[in-house]
């Protein structure tokens, strides 16, 4: 089998980020960057498919330096090799923009199945994985949390979570998966993993090298965000005043009830 | 040296993203009681690190004369392998995943450290070829729990001198041992204690050697008592060990060779000074959280009308943390260099566990403080974190007894 996964470092969800004076992007500095927790799903999906029916996980990721680290740690769980999509002309792309350029750097692999987060966790589009399995003429099936793959690798069957229920669909590979939480307990990069990360091959490729000048990145993006919005304070939480527990409870029925207006 | 390489930052990473997300949900019943071993066990899987340990040992082990010293043979090597190999015996790397489960729990740390480092450690230094195979890498793997039992209810700082556990030869060439043991970390679960005793060969001489003997739990004498109610190290059991007429064959004298009273006391002095060494990593981990929640309260804290940062009174105690952080971190290091230099200071090592100890107990009392009220509840951690501290002044040798070392070892190379 050949398997991709592409994945996305973004800000960790304990990183307090600081609002750019354009107004438009979050502060670089100071902020803690990790493998967006659904790709942590796609990665240890991707090593499980291969630990079942063999064959090679090629990581594929787009962003500036630092995105090294994210590879590095996705080398160090079990991964092959990678494909590091780095240079300033990727950067500024909206979901489109990416996803063209991870189809094309895709295309060199040739994948039967690939695996990507559901969503990244920064910008919570839900958008590269279906456009790329769109672009790429990918089967897919979204937030998925349950996959069995036939031991002949010609179809697989995803369970995929919607709202208050599920939904089982068959594939014809070649398929993207985008994985959602539940799908399996992702592994710790291991010590004798990180050893061997240093060695792995990890190919740059440029714009030019996917035929893709001035298509990509901020040039080949049709939407620009324009402004981020701090979120809300939150409103002081209320207490309950009351003689007994059992006024307490009647009290906060009542506001419930009428107030809250959710009962 | 001064600095983490990309891989032992990929490793402080792997360690803390564990620590974190395992280790700290645990904390609450690990202090009621609950027994450590089986959560460490699947860390060191978790992390690769016991299946490598094992085939790293077993191969060691092909290679070892039954004395348990290498044989003299410039084997090439392969060179895969020999990364891992090289990782981990890497000070550094151990250095880091002590400090990572000391940010969580010192407690969990020090039995830890007491089963694969004190116990595991010595086996595999001392040990003969059998030995090794037998309890060296159980021990280190975490096959086997281990404690390491020296101190006594009447000798403590006198570990030696006052030491009343004796070993007494006995007719078929074993050995028979009677005392008591205390303080004993992992003594109520322990499967295997490296014991010193004095070896009494029934000659009447009053000057005996301490000797280190392999024991292990079923042994018809030897038996545990119940796990001490405690201050802090919550996490880590702790228990008195009793010694009732054990008899031992001869081949559980760890090192099988019965030694002069100087050289069995220099022997467990090197051991000491290996205990020591893990002390820093340990109050660096304390340290670093502590100083970091502080740092993170002190931003979202507000009082009269500011956050509590803006105080010079706490600025000071946040400066006052950073050089201890810093200094710790400086000393840690320094010992990653000596151990992986094979450069052992043991004046340096005493004096570091001195400072680090002392400024570990310090920085998390400090951050208590800056946490006011909140400090005090358990949900902070902060408060575990200082109790767990104080521990580490006071075993290992109190900080009085290391000072007292390093001048004795001082005066001596300064003639
Ligand atoms: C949680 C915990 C776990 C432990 N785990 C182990 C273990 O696994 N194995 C083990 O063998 N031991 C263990 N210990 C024991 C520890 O090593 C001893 O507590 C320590 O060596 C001090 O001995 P002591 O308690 O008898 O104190 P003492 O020796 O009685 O000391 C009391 C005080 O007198 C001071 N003092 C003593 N002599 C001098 C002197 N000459 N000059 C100046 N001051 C002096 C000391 O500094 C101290 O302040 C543990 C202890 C604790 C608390």
């Amino acid at each position: 089998m050949k398997i991709a996964v592409i994945i996305k470092q973004t800000p960790d969800t304990e990183t307090v980020v600081k609002i750019n004076d354009a107004g438009n992007d979050i502060v670089g500095t100071g902020v803690k960057y990790v493998m967006s927790p659904y790709c942590e799903f796609a990665v240890e999906e991707a090593l499980r498919t291969k630990e079942k029916l063999g064959g090679e996980v090629v990581v594929v990721s787009l962003g500036p330096d630092r995105v090294l680290e994210t590879i590095r740690t996705a080398l160090a769980m079990g991964c092959d090799r990678a494909i590091h999509l780095k240079d300033p002309a990727y950067e500024g792309g909206d979901g489109q923009a990416t996803a063209k350029a991870l189809a094309a750097a895709l295309k060199t692999v040739s994948p039967d199945i690939v695996f990507a987060g559901k969503q990244a966790i920064d910008g919570d589009q839900s958008q590269v994985a279906v456009r790329v399995a769109e672009l790429a003429g990918l089967a897919q099936a979204t937030i998925v949390t349950a996959l069995e793959i036939a031991a002949d690798g010609k179809t697989a069957k995803a369970t995929r979570r919607s709202e208050g229920g599920g939904e089982v669909v068959e594939l014809k590979l070649p398929a993207l998966i985008s994985c959602e939480k539940g799908l399996n307990e992702p592994r710790y990069a291991s010590l004798p993993g990180i050893m061997k990360a240093k060695k792995k091959e990890v190919k740059e490729l440029k714009p030019a090298e996917l035929g893709l000048e001035g298509q990509v990145g901020a040039a080949g993006a049709k939407a620009k965000r324009v402004k981020l919005l701090p979120l809300a304070e939150r409103k002081a939480g209320r207490r309950i005043e009351a003689e007994t527990p059992e006024a307490a409870a009647a009290e906060l029925v009542r506001l419930l009830r009428e107030e809250a207006k959710v009962l | 040296m001064f600095e983490l390489g990309d891989q032992h930052r990929m490793v402080q990473d792997m360690f803390r993203q564990w620590c974190e997300r395992e280790l700290l949900p645990k904390v609450p019943s690990l202090e009621k009681g609950e027994p450590p071993y089986d959560l460490m066990r699947q860390m060191l899987d978790a992390f690769g690190m016991r299946d490598a340990l094992r085939a790293s040992l077993k191969k060691r082990l092909s290679k070892m004369g039954d004395d348990g010293k290498p044989l003299a043979s410039g084997d090439a090597k392969g060179k895969e392998g020999d990364e891992l190999e090289s990782a981990m015996r890497d000070p550094l790397i151990s250095f880091l995943l002590v400090k990572e489960m000391s940010r969580i729990s010192p407690g969990y740390a020090t039995s830890f450290g007491v089963s694969t480092g004190l116990a595991g450690f010595n086996v595999m230094a001392k040990g003969t070829k059998r030995q090794i195979e037998k309890y060296g890498i159980p021990l280190v793997t975490l096959d086997k729990v281990g404690s390491w039992c020296l101190s006594e209810p009447g000798s403590g700082s006198d570990a030696f001198g006052s030491m009343r556990t004796t070993a007494k030869k006995s007719a078929d060439g074993g050995y028979v041992l009677n005392g008591t043991k205390t303080f004993i970390t992992n003594g109520p679960f322990a499967d295997v204690f490296v014991l010193y005793a004095k070896l009494d060969k029934g000659d009447g001489n009053p000057n005996k050697a301490v000797h280190a003997f392999i024991l292990e739990r079923g042994m018809t004498g030897l038996s545990t008592g119940q796990p001490f109610d405690k201050m802090g190290m919550q996490d880590s059991p702790t228990s008195e060990v009793f010694l009732e007429d054990v008899h031992i064959p001869a081949e559980n004298l760890l090192g099988e060779r019965e030694k002069d009273p100087d050289a069995a006391r220099d022997d467990t002095r090197q051991n000491l000074g290996h205990e020591r060494s893990g002390i820093p990593a340990m109050c660096l981990g304390i340290i670093e959280r502590c100083y970091e929640l502080s740092m993170k309260y002190a931003k979202e804290r507000v009082q009269f009308g500011r956050p509590i940062l803006d105080f010079q009174a706490v600025q000071l105690k946040l400066a006052n943390m950073y050089i201890h952080y810093q200094n710790v971190w400086n000393g840690v290091m320094r010992l990653a260099w000596a151990a992986r230099e094979g450069k052992p200071d043991l004046a340096f090592t005493c004096a570091q566990k001195v400072y680090c100890a002392k400024a570990a107990v310090e920085v998390a009392m400090d951050s208590i403080q800056i946490h006011g009220g909140y400090g005090y509840m358990r949900e902070y951690h902060v408060e575990k974190l200082a109790r767990d501290a104080k521990m580490l002044e006071l075993g290992a040798g109190t900080t009085d007894i290391n000072l007292l070392q390093v001048v004795r070892l001082e005066r001596e190379r300064l003639t």
